[in-house]
C-alpha cells in the first residue's frame, strides 16, 4: 500500500496526532547539526533554529488611489529576494530558489475584498521564467490547486497572499493560504485553525515551499460585517514581508497587525480569535519559528510608520 | 366496499408518496421560504440603492460571501437579501445584508456570534460597532454596514437599521435554554446560542470531532463564568431524547477522562471538566478554574433547587 493510501485509512485526529510525534521527530532532529534538516530548506538554511525575514518597505509602492505600481513592486520582490537569499543580484537569487527543470505552483489568494496583486503574481512568475523554468511548468492558483496539472506535480511552491484578519483563524497568513491544498478546508476551522500546520506536512505540499511572501501593501486589521471587511480598517503600509519560514514570516506579520490595532484603538485589543495557529505551526508542527527573538529581521526602505 | 375503501387508501397513499418524493427530489424548485418577502428601503438619508435587491439561497451564499458563510448556514440559512446603496457627497457605501434563518432562535444564535459594539435600542439586542450595526427580530439577523464611517454615515446606518426593523415581523424570543445558564457570575457578552460543532469550536475549542453530536435538532447554550477568582465554561445542550443526551455525557467523559462516579476530571492544561445528563439535557463544564467551580456550576445546571431548570 502506498504512503497516500495508508493516509486515508487514518482519522484527521489520527493524522494530527501522527503529525505531532512527527513534529517532535523534526524538532529534535534539527539540534543534531545545527541546521535545519526540512527538506524544503535545502536552499535557505535556518541556522541554530533562527529564521530570517526580510521586511521591505516603499512608499511608492501604493498610488493615492489604492492602485499598485508594477515598477516598484517588483524592484521590492528583488531586493527582498536578494537579501534573502544573501545574493548579490536578482537572477543569481532566483536561481538558488528554482531549477530550470522544476515546476513551479505559484499559490495566491483570490479573495475578492483584498486578492493578491496581480503585479506581484506577475512578478513572481517572470522571475521563475527568468531563472530557465518553462513557461508552461509555472503557474499562479488559489481556488483550483488540487486540480491544477502544474500544482499536482509541482516540485516547488511560492506562496504568496496579503496579511488580514480572519474570521476562523484571526490572520489570514502564509500559513493559512495553502488550506485550499485540502478537500474540505472547513475541517481545520476547528480551535481557530489551530492544526493549519498539519497542511504543510501533507505529500503534495511537504518540502516544496521555497519562498513565503506575505504582502503588507494595504493589510487589514480588523474585520466588521458579514464579509469581515471594511475599507476603514485597511492602511497603506507598503511593505512586503519575505522569508523562507512562513512561521517566521507570519509571526512577524502579526507583530505588526497588533501594533497597527493598539495604534487604531488606543489600547491593547488582541486579534480575535487569538491566531494561534502560528505558534502551534512551530511547536506542534515544527514547520518554522515563531519566537520573534530567533527571527533575524532585515528591514530594507522606507522606515516611517514600521510599527515594528 | 371494503376493497373500495382500500384502494382509495392505495391512492392517496401513492399521491402523497409521488408528491412527497417530487419535493425531496434535487432538482425539484421549491420555494426556500413561507416567511412574506421583505422589501429592502428605497433610500434612508439620502443613501439611495445602486441596484436591485439580489438574493442568496443556502446553495449560493458562497457567491455572495466568501470565508463567513459557514456561520449562517450553521443557523439554518434560509435566504439572504441583500441591497447596496450609494452616499451622497462622497460617502461611501452602505450596504444592507437581511440573514433569514431557520427560526427566531436561530437568529438569536448568530447574534451571539459577534457581541462586540454598543447597545442601540433598534430591534432585538443591536449593537454598534465602528461603522456596523447589527440586531435579530423574529428569524432576521440584520447587518447594517457602512464602507466608511463618518458621522453623517453613521447616523444613516442607524436610521436604515430602524427602517429595517420596522419592516420585519415582530417577535421571537430568547431561547430557553440560554435562560437556564445560572445566572450568578455569567458574563452576558460570553453567551452564545449554537447547533453546531464548528461554532461551538470556534468560541471554546472542545475536540475535533462533533463529540456532542451537535445537530440542527438540538439546542446549546454556552456561558462564561468567573466566580471567586475563577474562570470557566459552562455548556447545556438539549438533545432530541434522554439517550441521546446520555450517549453524549458517556462520550464527553471518556474523551476527558472524568470520574465514572463524580464525572469530573482535571485535564492537563486545560483546567477541570464535568458532564452529566439528566433527561434530555446534558451540562458539561469545561476550562474551569477549580474543582469547586466545576461542581458547583454542574449542580446549579441540572438542579432547580439551585438554580438549573432542565
Amino acid at each position: 500500500m502506498s504512503h497516500h493510501g495508508d493516509l486515508q485509512g487514518l482519522t484527521r485526529r489520527g493524522w494530527l496526532r501522527a503529525m505531532s510525534t512527527l513534529a517532535v521527530g523534526i524538532g529534535a532532529s534539527r539540534c543534531v547539526d545545527g541546521q535545519s534538516v526540512d527538506p524544503g530548506a535545502r536552499h535557505y538554511p535556518r541556522q541554530m533554529g533562527r529564521s530570517r525575514v526580510v521586511l521591505i518597505r516603499d512608499r511608492a509602492a501604493v498610488g493615492s488611489s489604492g492602485g499598485v505600481d508594477p515598477a516598484v513592486l517588483r524592484r521590492m520582490l528583488q531586493d527582498a529576494v536578494v537579501t534573502l537569499t544573501g545574493t548579490t543580484t536578482p537572477e543569481t537569487a532566483w536561481k538558488t530558489l528554482v531549477r530550470p527543470s522544476d515546476r513551479v505552483g505559484i499559490k495566491s489568494n483570490a479573495w475578492a475584498r483584498l486578492p493578491t496583486p496581480v503585479e506581484l503574481e506577475t512578478a513572481v512568475r517572470d522571475a521563475v521564467i527568468g531563472a530557465g523554468v518553462d513557461t508552461s511548468h509555472v503557474d499562479v492558483d488559489d481556488r483550483g490547486v488540487l486540480q491544477n496539472p502544474v500544482f499536482e506535480r509541482a516540485t516547488v511552491l511560492i506562496n504568496i497572499r496579503p496579511m488580514r484578519t480572519h474570521h476562523w483563524s484571526g490572520l489570514g497568513t502564509c500559513l493559512k493560504n495553502y488550506i485550499m491544498f485540502v478537500p474540505r478546508p472547513s475541517e481545520y476551522h476547528g480551535d481557530a485553525c489551530a492544526s493549519l500546520g498539519a497542511i504543510w506536512h501533507l505529500p503534495r505540499v511537504e518540502g516544496k515551499t521555497r519562498l513565503n511572501v506575505l504582502v503588507m501593501l494595504t493589510p487589514q486589521f480588523h474585520g466588521v460585517g458579514p464579509h469581515g471587511f471594511s475599507q476603514d480598517f485597511v492602511w497603506t503600509y507598503g511593505g512586503l514581508l519575505v522569508g523562507s519560514d512562513p512561521v517566521a514570516v507570519d509571526a512577524t506579520g502579526a507583530r505588526i497587525i497588533e501594533a497597527k490595532r493598539r495604534e487604531f484603538f488606543g489600547g491593547h485589543r488582541p486579534i480575535s480569535p487569538r491566531p494561534h495557529h502560528i505558534q502551534v505551526a512551530d511547536t506542534r508542527y515544527g514547520i518554522g519559528v515563531s519566537d520573534p527573538a530567533r527571527i533575524d529581521l532585515i528591514r530594507l526602505g522606507w522606515e516611517q510608520g514600521a510599527l515594528i | 366496499m371494503q376493497q373500495r375503501q382500500a384502494l382509495a387508501l392505495l391512492a392517496v397513499v401513492l399521491v402523497v408518496a409521488i408528491g412527497l418524493a417530487a419535493w425531496l427530489w434535487p432538482g425539484c424548485p421549491r420555494a426556500t421560504s413561507t416567511a412574506p418577502a421583505v422589501e429592502l428601503p428605497a433610500s434612508v438619508d439620502g443613501w439611495t440603492p445602486r441596484g436591485p435587491t439580489a438574493s442568496y439561497d443556502p446553495t449560493t451564499i458562497f457567491d455572495y460571501i466568501d470565508g463567513h458563510a459557514e456561520v449562517y448556514l450553521a443557523y439554518g440559512l434560509r435566504r439572504c437579501l441583500t441591497r447596496r446603496y450609494g452616499g451622497p457627497d462622497g460617502e461611501a457605501d452602505i450596504v444592507v445584508d437581511l440573514f433569514e434563518l431557520a427560526s427566531a432562535a436561530d437568529a438569536f444564535g448568530v447574534a451571539t456570534y459577534d457581541r462586540e459594539g454598543s447597545s442601540v435600542a433598534i430591534g432585538r439586542d443591536a449593537l454598534l460597532r465602528h461603522g456596523w450595526l447589527s440586531f435579530w427580530q423574529d428569524a432576521f439577523f440584520v447587518s447594517v454596514l457602512s464602507e466608511r464611517e463618518t458621522g453623517r454615515s453613521r447616523a444613516a446606518v442607524v436610521a436604515m437599521g430602524r427602517d429595517l426593523a420596522n419592516r420585519l415581523p415582530s417577535g421571537g424570543s430568547v431561547p430557553a435554554i440560554v435562560s437556564a445558564l445560572p445566572a450568578v457570575g455569567l458574563d452576558p457578552r460570553q453567551v452564545r446560542f449554537l447547533r453546531h460543532s464548528q461554532i461551538l469550536n470556534t468560541h471554546l475549542f472542545v475536540d475535533d470531532e462533533n463529540l456532542l453530536g451537535l445537530g440542527p435538532s438540538t439546542s446549546a447554550a454556552l456561558g462564561r463564568y468567573a466566580r471567586d477568582g475563577s474562570q470557566g465554561y459552562l455548556l447545556l445542550v438539549d438533545y432530541p431524547s434522554a439517550s441521546l443526551a446520555g450517549s453524549a455525557a458517556d462520550a464527553f467523559g471518556k474523551r476527558f477522562a472524568l470520574d465514572p462516579t463524580e464525572g469530573i476530571a482535571q485535564v492537563m492544561d486545560r483546567g477541570w471538566f464535568a458532564a452529566r445528563a439528566r433527561d434530555a439535557r446534558l451540562a458539561a463544564v469545561i476550562d474551569a478554574g477549580s474543582q469547586q467551580l466545576a461542581a458547583t456550576l454542574l449542580s446549579e445546571a441540572l438542579d432547580p433547587r439551585t438554580g438549573g431548570k432542565p
